[in-house]
């Protein structure tokens, strides 16, 4: 009942006009970014963080808007999956798999409607989830002393990587060198200014914000040169937007089905909406292929995953409130601008700004209810707009990062920063290194730093205080294990690769 | 192998740059354990994953061709060129030539590119300064602005 009454004072705060034009500005401008192929909810959001802090509005208003961006994202990346065999986003290629063909039978205003609805429960379903466990996680974390906290920070970068197909030390070492560079600038405690060079530029040391403009959308740009651009296959046409009935009944436990699996790898450290996604669908494949239709239409194929990656978004939500850890690269993005203005997420957060935990759950409620109507009957708009070529598509990205990034400070400095942040984060892709774990290690490192040196001073130095509580020694089980399992996986798969390349 | 080899030698160095002033910096007052030991918990672990990597590389990079590396080569420049020349030059003008350039290396037609250029810097100048409050200069200093 808490809860209830919680959720109500959260709507008074959602229903302001502020609040309400942002949430229906995210929603179109997030569903915009899903569907256009090559831009990512990642770098969507990370563009407009600068913005919104250059408009000067406050951290419950900013959440708002990068949450209806994000929610949006999940639903609009499915469009060109539909549409045009490419995914808008990454966690919308499985639903190219049976939305293409789908669309080819002529079933594309079926496919899309479908997709919408399962988009629906999907992101319906997590935030009823985030409303009842974040809390309760909330309230478990606060016994946390600062010794689980470090642990709890080395069990994110571990683990944020994923468990199959990455190479664990490249994700450590992303995690390491984001911590390399939080450690620039004035030492909080002490007063000391590290690696600074006497460059007064630095002594606040890197703004992530900047870096992570440069990480994930100059980087991008730069990718994408090299892909050989040439001109996308035409969309196939879509009439009407009813949905058929009997097609959407039909689906119905896909849909519960992708739901409840996409939440719990959205809430688990790692998965986000792709995992999220990709499990959702390959489950449901197995549940449900009896006939052998999956890939080639099965309506089935298209609400799992959708359902799933919608989930999983909401989801990803959970840890990144309650303990402070994100657990996917948007959440992550979200949490550099929450803590850029100052607000500290983790177990406090739901004691000390109800309101804009709550203001933003409602807001999700109701972003839903707007993408479902955004996503349904007005799936002409965005079926337009995404003939927009990536020529004419990718440069004003880039002039839309330069001004919210020029905008923070008037610096030609954080300019030249988020140029290198650019390179660097393109030399690091092309070494298959995720820039996720950087990003966290750059948001973490202070707080990470903070907790340690607090521990070591509690204990007068003594370095056992690390290992001295049951909530410390049981995350650094679970990291090793984790660890250890994705090393198996990777030498695994390293031997797989061996006998091939032996074999041919 | 070599590139990533070559790549992770750079983050070594690097990080033993870092582990090695990381070291040097002491205090005589504050808490028990001071600004240096942080950095040397980071850089040590960076020097051994970077290492690793240097000997065992895991998986090889694929680098674009030739003309694809000018073209991001190109696009570098622009970047640059736009972070140094926005004040001089003011937001619409510098922006009509970040578009423009930028569509043209990423493969539009020259002449729709600049119309892009000029279209869309007026538009965004209008919608931020004047529309959303965001001051950016419309002529730089060069005109004496």
């Amino acid at each position: 009942m808490e809860t209830l009454s919680l959720l109500a004072s959260g709507f008074t705060v959602a229903l302001s006009p502020l609040n309400l034009f942002l949430l229906f500005s995210g929603c179109f401008v997030g569903t915009l970014i899903g569907a256009l192929p090559g831009l990512g909810p990642v770098n969507g959001v990370a563009i407009l963080i600068p913005l919104t802090f250059a408009f000067g509005l406050d951290a419950t208003s900013s959440l708002i808007l990068l949450s209806a961006v994000y929610f949006g994202t999940m639903y609009g990346g499915r469009i060109s999956s539909i549409l045009l065999n490419i995914p808008g986003d990454e966690p919308a290629v499985m639903t190219t798999l049976d939305g293409y063909p789908m669309a080819q039978k002529g079933r594309a205003a079926d496919a899309l409607a479908l997709s919408g609805v399962a988009s629906f429960v999907g992101a319906t379903v997590a935030v009823i989830g985030l409303s009842l466990f974040a809390p309760m996680l909330a309230r478990a974390a606060i016994h946390f002393g600062p010794a689980d906290y470090f642990a709890l920070y080395i069990m994110a970068f571990a683990t944020i990587g994923g468990v199959a197909g990455v190479d664990p030390r490249k994700t450590l070492l992303s995690a390491l060198i984001g911590l390399m560079i939080a450690t620039i600038g004035i030492d909080p405690i002490s007063g000391v200014p590290r690696y600074t060079d006497g460059n007064f530029h630095v002594y606040d040391g890197i703004e992530p914000i900047v870096a992570l403009v440069g990480l994930f959308a100059i980087s991008e740009i730069l990718v994408l040169l090299e892909k050989h651009i040439k001109d996308r296959s035409k969309a196939i046409p879509v009439d009407g937007w009813m949905p058929s009935l009997s097609t959407l009944l039909s689906t119905k436990w896909a849909m519960l089905r992708g739901s409840l699996i996409g939440f719990v790898a959205g809430v688990l450290p790692g998965a986000g909406a792709s995992l999220g996604s990709v499990m959702s669908y390959s489950m449901e494949k197995q549940a449900s292929d009896k006939d052998g239709t999956f890939g080639k239409g099965d309506p089935r194929g298209v609400a799992a995953p959708e359902a799933g990656n919608n989930a999983a978004s909401g989801g990803a939500l959970i840890p990144m409130l309650s303990l402070g850890v994100p657990g996917s690269g948007t959440t992550a993005v979200m949490l550099a601008m929450l803590i850029s203005l100052n607000v500290q997420p983790g177990p406090l957060l739901f004691e000390r700004q109800p309101d804009l935990v709550w203001g933003l759950v409602a807001s999700l409620y109701m972003a839903n209810v707007t993408l479902l109507i955004l996503n349904i009957p007005l799936i002409g708009i965005f079926t337009r707009l995404m003939a927009v070529p990536t020529w004419a598509l990718l440069p004003i990205v880039a002039a839309v990062s330069f001004v919210g990034v020029f905008s923070i400070s008037n610096s030609i400095f954080d300019l030249e920063v988020m140029i290198a942040f650019g390179a660097l984060g393109y030399l690091l892709r092309k070494m298959d290194i995720s820039l996720v774990p950087l990003v966290l290690g750059l948001l973490l490192g202070g707080d990470m730093e903070r907790n340690l040196r607090r521990a070591m001073s509690i204990s007068d130095g003594d370095w056992s205080i690390l290992v001295q509580s049951w909530i410390s020694i049981a995350l650094y089980a679970l990291t090793i294990a984790f660890l250890g399992l994705s090393a198996w996986l990777a030498i695994k798969a390293n031997k797989r690769e061996k006998a091939r390349n032996l074999a041919e | 192998m070599i590139s990533t080899r070559l790549l992770a030698a750079v983050i070594f160095v690097v990080a033993a740059v870092y582990t090695y002033y990381g070291n040097t910096y002491t205090v005589s007052f504050g808490d028990v354990l001071g600004p240096s030991v942080f950095p040397v918990i980071v850089g040590v672990p960076a020097m051994i994953f970077a290492g690793s990597l240097v000997v065992f590389p895991g998986g090889g990079v694929q680098w674009a061709g030739r003309t694809h590396l000018i073209r991001q080569g190109i696009a570098l420049a622009v970047l640059l060129a736009y972070a140094w020349l926005l004040k001089p030059l003011g937001f619409p003008l510098a922006t009509f030539g970040l578009i423009a350039a930028l569509a043209a290396t990423l493969g539009g037609p020259a002449v729709k590119s600049i119309q892009l250029g000029a279209a869309m810097s007026l538009c965004l100048w209008v919608l931020f300064d004047q529309i959303l409050g965001l001051p950016l200069a419309f002529l730089g200093t060069i005109f004496g602005a």
